[in-house]
């Protein structure tokens, strides 16, 4: 930036700062930023196709270790253990399902002995025409797993779960 | 070409002599037409915005296109995208790489005992191979090709730096049905897309 001192009378202390270029640089850069400016942050939850499906006849079944299942239905979710059978059915709460007590639930079995060094649980979702369970539900089912610790997620068909309740 | 006379000039008539009026007595002399415009504010606001953007300025670049009518679901995950074939779930169709592949509706009637949908699974199919090529004949950036070793050894990879062979991004409307995502899901595991990246919105 250029700058002149006074101009030619010896009394003038004045100083012109030359800010053309400033306001050049500035309005090239703001079209710029504006133009590839990205207005919703957008993120992922990373997840593993497992389990059975309909497709497939075998079922990748670990009986040494304990598994984790969780099935989202539209006015409950179910938390269960594979090999000891064991669930815990949390109600809707309201409109919404119970976050908060899932969450619980999660870091409960996350600090059992049988989970305490492990990441990995399966989430599966079971819909029906009368009772549809929506995507967001999954995704809060998966991202609150992630939350607690369970971060290697597989989401699979309900009747792949290790661990499903029989109702 | 005559040459004439200079005439009157072009918009001359407009009165401008209150300005000059105003600069001039603002500096005494009655003869100054100079008109000093205030750039103050102006600086202020462009230095303003461009503090703003630079903040909210995106290095990643936009890797998902916007669709009408589809809105992402809420999560609290960071991680950031990285590129792969997209699968868009709209409230009314499938696309796949922007190309329409079945309706919402016709795949949620369709009860086959197959349990995919059969036309995304050629596609996928189709791609899968390709990538496989690309990824065999070493046709990836240093870090990804790193990613897929570490995916052999069973490395837990960096969000962001996940090996291409077999991901897959689903971009899915928060409302979508969880029987089409299951079908989804088995169609691209079918495929051999054994890693899906589910977009979300940050919370």
């Amino acid at each position: 930036m250029g700058a002149s001192v006074g101009t030619g009378d010896k009394k003038s202390v004045n100083v012109e700062l030359n800010i053309v270029p400033f306001i050049d640089l500035m309005s090239c850069l703001t079209a710029f930023l504006l133009v590839t400016a990205v207005w919703v942050n957008i993120a992922q939850i990373n997840i593993q196709p497992k389990g059975k499906t309909r497709d497939t006849t075998n079922v990748q079944q670990d009986d040494e270790h304990v598994t984790l299942s969780v099935l989202v239905q539209a006015d409950r979710i179910w938390v269960g253990l594979s090999r000891i059978n064991q669930f815990q059915e949390i109600p809707k709460k309201g409109d919404q399902q119970d976050w908060e007590r899932f969450e619980n639930t999660l870091k409960e079995n996350k600090a059992s002995a049988f989970f305490a060094d492990r990441t990995d649980i399966e989430v599966a979702a079971e819909s029906t025409t009368q009772s549809p369970v929506e995507y967001q539900d999954i995704i809060h089912a998966m991202d609150v797993a992630v939350k607690v610790g369970f971060v290697d997620v597989g989401l699979t068909d309900p009747n792949g779960l290790a661990a499903r309740p029989s109702l | 070409m005559p040459v004439h006379a200079a005439g009157s000039r072009l918009y001359r008539s407009v009165p401008f002599k209150h300005l000059v009026k105003k600069a001039g007595s603002a500096t005494g002399g009655s003869r100054a037409t100079n008109i000093a415009l205030n750039l103050t504010p102006f600086v202020d606001m462009m230095t303003i915005l461009v503090t703003f953007l630079l903040m909210v300025f995106s290095s990643s670049g936009q890797l998902l296109q916007a669709q009408k009518g589809l809105e992402l679901p809420m999560a609290d995950s960071h991680d950031t995208l990285q590129q792969a074939p997209v699968i868009i779930v709209t409230k009314t169709e499938i696309t796949y790489q922007g190309q329409l592949v079945a309706t919402v509706d016709s795949v949620l009637r369709d009860d086959s005992p197959t349990f995919k949908i059969d036309a995304l699974f050629e596609r996928l199919d189709a791609a899968a191979k390709k990538i496989k090529e690309d990824v065999g004949m070493g046709k990836l950036p240093k870090n990804l090709a790193k990613a897929c070793e570490d995916a052999k050894q069973n490395i837990r990879p960096q969000p962001g730096a996940i090996c291409p062979d077999g991901l897959a991004i689903l971009q899915a409307d928060e409302s979508t049905d969880a029987r089409l995502i299951n079908k989804i899901v088995n169609t691209a595991k079918a495929a051999g897309f054994d890693n899906l990246l589910f977009a979300v919105k940050n919370k």
